[in-house]
């Protein structure tokens, strides 16, 4: 353990003296200071577990010190020394944050039990900090990653639903991360040791989909020469996961809806059925409802899938996640390339934390791949990313090709990306906001 | 060189400081021996100086009696003062003693060792057993030990007689090797 720290603030040498020579002889690491500017110039050197604070010091007063101590370290417990007939001042300290007040002379005893009872509150304390952190440095949950408080909660939606058997539906845009999500359902569940088998439902034309999924019996079709168990058969014991739920064919609709109602089916071709089970997840982007309304999706298959149902948030909804993510593949799309770059710079994360992805993780994930690869030092700055923010909305090449013009632009572009936060975008465009103000004078730019 | 040779000399001297019988400062001295097992010389009493008096406490300022111990023209390489007065610090209402942590001159009172909770007066063989305790636990502040967390050590902080009357009148492994280690390396301290 590392030697407590205290510091001793008064004017008056003997009481700085003694109280010094005390908490020395109690094995704690002091430092003294005669004043309060010494004092707080020793607290930025320095971080103390224990200040004992005179409360009336010639330069500046107790409280004040105290004030600082507890903005810029709130953890450091503060006593305040006052001498007899001023206690309602260290009773005001208390009000302000002082943790406990010694009234000159004390008991020695009294100033024992004192210091025991606050470095003992001290380390609850910590120990209470330490483990919020560790609970909420949960950041990565199988394979995803997450500190913000919406991904959070989908860690523990995943463990409740993991442990039940039934069917779920996982809504969200994109690449948001439906898959990794199902992936960690799959992981948590009881059949953790059975496959995982995916289909994207979207990728396949209507024919080869069905092969894919149900499978075939030689010569059920010209090219059909061996038999060909299908995804459903491969799943068997383990997770089925359907991405893109929402193109699947009408026709194709009923004999999905089918087999999840009877858990058997027959390859194409075949005329025996075959006895499955697995746990069946479900993904989409798209509004099912509307789909319904629509009559592109079938109500009957919709409540079948959707007994459970997860959302997996945006990326612009968690944008806190943005440096975490970054880091993350920044370190795997370093490995994968063996190129030396090993940081991304502030501003960089500021830019990705103003961008929109509305491609989401995967559009992320794929912007740091191509800034790695793409990349000259070891630090990947702003400027590597600034294919992201090329061709933007509206800009049309032709009608910018001054530089003014794509300043104008850019600018523009800038300011409603931060919805008009003045300071926030000019940090991002790094100038300083009274030149924001001349640009936004200068190309009369309004809000939109 | 074998250990006595080295400490032939007493290291240790004891002033009697102000009136005070004889009896006291022969007991501490024999415990010091006892338990350090290094000779104790005891030193014609000396006056407190006047300036040591905290006239609006009615006290002794036991950081100032430090000083004037300190600066005794002796050759000891170590001073304990022992007094009948009661002394204090600035910032405490009473200390039983004080001494500088791996310095040369401790100080103790007696003052408050002769009386129970209540105030009435104890066993004068517990009154040499407080008496002891003090002055072997300020001394080991002059060979730099800490306070000691073991709670049957002499070097555990007691500044009630319920806490110096649980603690033992000996230090735990620990201290006693710290105080062995200063006490031969070092016998003739400045
Ligand atoms: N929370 C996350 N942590 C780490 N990687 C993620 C996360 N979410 C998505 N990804 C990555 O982004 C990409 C897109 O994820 P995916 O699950 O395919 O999204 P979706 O199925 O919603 O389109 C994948 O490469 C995936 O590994
Ligand atoms: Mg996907
Ligand atoms: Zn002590
Ligand atoms: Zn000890």
């Amino acid at each position: 353990m590392a030697k407590i720290r205290v510091l001793v603030v008064d004017d008056e040498l003997i009481v700085r003296e003694s109280l010094v020579g005390w908490l020395r002889k109690t094995g704690y690491d002091v430092e003294s200071a005669s004043g309060g500017k010494e004092a707080l110039r020793k607290l930025q050197e320095a971080e103390y577990d224990l200040v004992f604070l005179d409360i009336k010091m010639p330069d500046i007063s107790g409280i004040e010190v105290l004030q600082r101590i507890k903005e810029q370290s709130p953890q450091t417990m503060v006593v305040m020394i006052t001498a007899y007939g001023s206690v309602e001042t260290a009773v005001e300290a208390m009000k302000l944050g002082a943790n406990d007040y010694l009234m000159k002379p004390f008991e020695p005893e009294y100033l024992l039990v004192l210091v025991e009872k606050l470095l003992n509150q001290k380390k609850i304390i910590e120990e209470n900090i330490m483990l919020k952190e560790q609970i909420s440095k949960r950041v990565r949950y199988q394979d995803l990653i997450g500190a913000s408080s919406c991904m959070q909660e989908l860690f523990e939606i995943i463990e409740e639903v993991a442990s039940v058997d039934s069917p779920v539906l996982i809504r969200g845009e994109t690449g948001t991360g439906k898959e990794l999500v199902a992936k960690a359902i799959h992981a948590k569940s009881e059949r953790k040791f059975g496959p995982f088998v995916a289909i994207n439902c979207g990728a396949f034309p209507e024919n080869l989909l069905e092969t894919e999924l149900f499978g075939y019996e030689a010569g059920a079709f010209t090219g059909a020469v061996k038999t060909r168990k299908g995804r459903l058969e491969l799943a068997h014991g383990g997770t089925l996961f359907l991405d893109e739920i929402g193109e699947i064919p009408l026709k194709m609709q009923v004999d999905l809806l089918r087999v999840l109602e009877e858990k058997r089916f027959q390859r194409i071709g075949g005329r025996d059925f075959i006895s499955i089970d697995f746990r069946f997840i479900s993904a989409t982007h798209k509004n099912l409802e509307e789909e319904i309304k629509r009559g592109a999706f079938r109500k009957d298959l919709y409540f079948r899938l959707n007994v459970i149902e997860i959302e997996v948030p945006p990326l612009r909804e968690r944008k806190e996640d943005i440096p975490l993510l970054a880091q993350h593949f920044l370190a795997r799309f370093r490995k994968e390339t063996n190129k030396p770059v090993n940081a991304l710079s502030k501003d960089a994360l500021l830019f990705l934390q103003s961008y929109d992805w509305p491609g989401n993780v995967r559009e992320l994930e794929n912007a740091i791949e191509r800034a790695v690869v793409l990349a000259k030092g070891t630090v990947l700055t702003k400027k590597d990313f600034s294919f992201l923010t090329k061709g933007f909305e509206g800009m049309d090449e032709q009608e910018c090709k001054s530089l003014e013009a794509v300043e104008k632009r850019h600018i523009e572009k800038i300011l409603h990306e931060c919805e008009w936060n003045i300071s926030k975008a000019a940090r991002i465009l790094e100038i300083n906001r009274t030149t924001l103000h001349n640009k936004i004078k200068k190309y009369n730019l309004k809000p939109a | 060189m074998s250990h006595k040779s080295l400490l032939s000399k007493a290291p240790i001297a004891i002033f009697p400081l102000g009136k005070m019988g004889n009896l006291i400062p022969v007991v501490v001295a024999a415990n010091i021996q006892g338990v350090l097992n290094i000779p104790v010389k005891i030193e014609e009493p000396r006056e407190i100086p006047n300036e040591c008096y905290m006239n609006h406490r009615r006290q002794y300022d036991a950081g100032l009696i430090l000083r004037f111990l300190r600066d005794l023209e002796i050759e000891y390489p170590y001073v304990l003062g022992i007094t009948s007065v009661d002394i204090s610090l600035p910032i405490f209402t009473y200390v039983f003693g004080e001494a500088e942590l791996g310095g040369r001159a401790a100080v103790m009172s007696i003052y408050r060792l002769d009386r129970d909770a209540h105030g009435g007066h104890v066993s004068e063989s517990l009154f040499f057993e407080r008496a002891a305790k003090v002055a072997l636990h300020e001394l080991g502040h002059l060979f730099s030990l800490y306070h000691c967390n073991n709670h049957s050590c002499l070097m555990q902080f007691s500044a009630k007689l319920e806490t110096l009357d649980t603690i033992p009148l000996y230090f735990c492994e620990r201290c006693k090797f710290l105080i062995q280690r200063i006490i031969y390396q070092n016998p003739q301290k400045p």
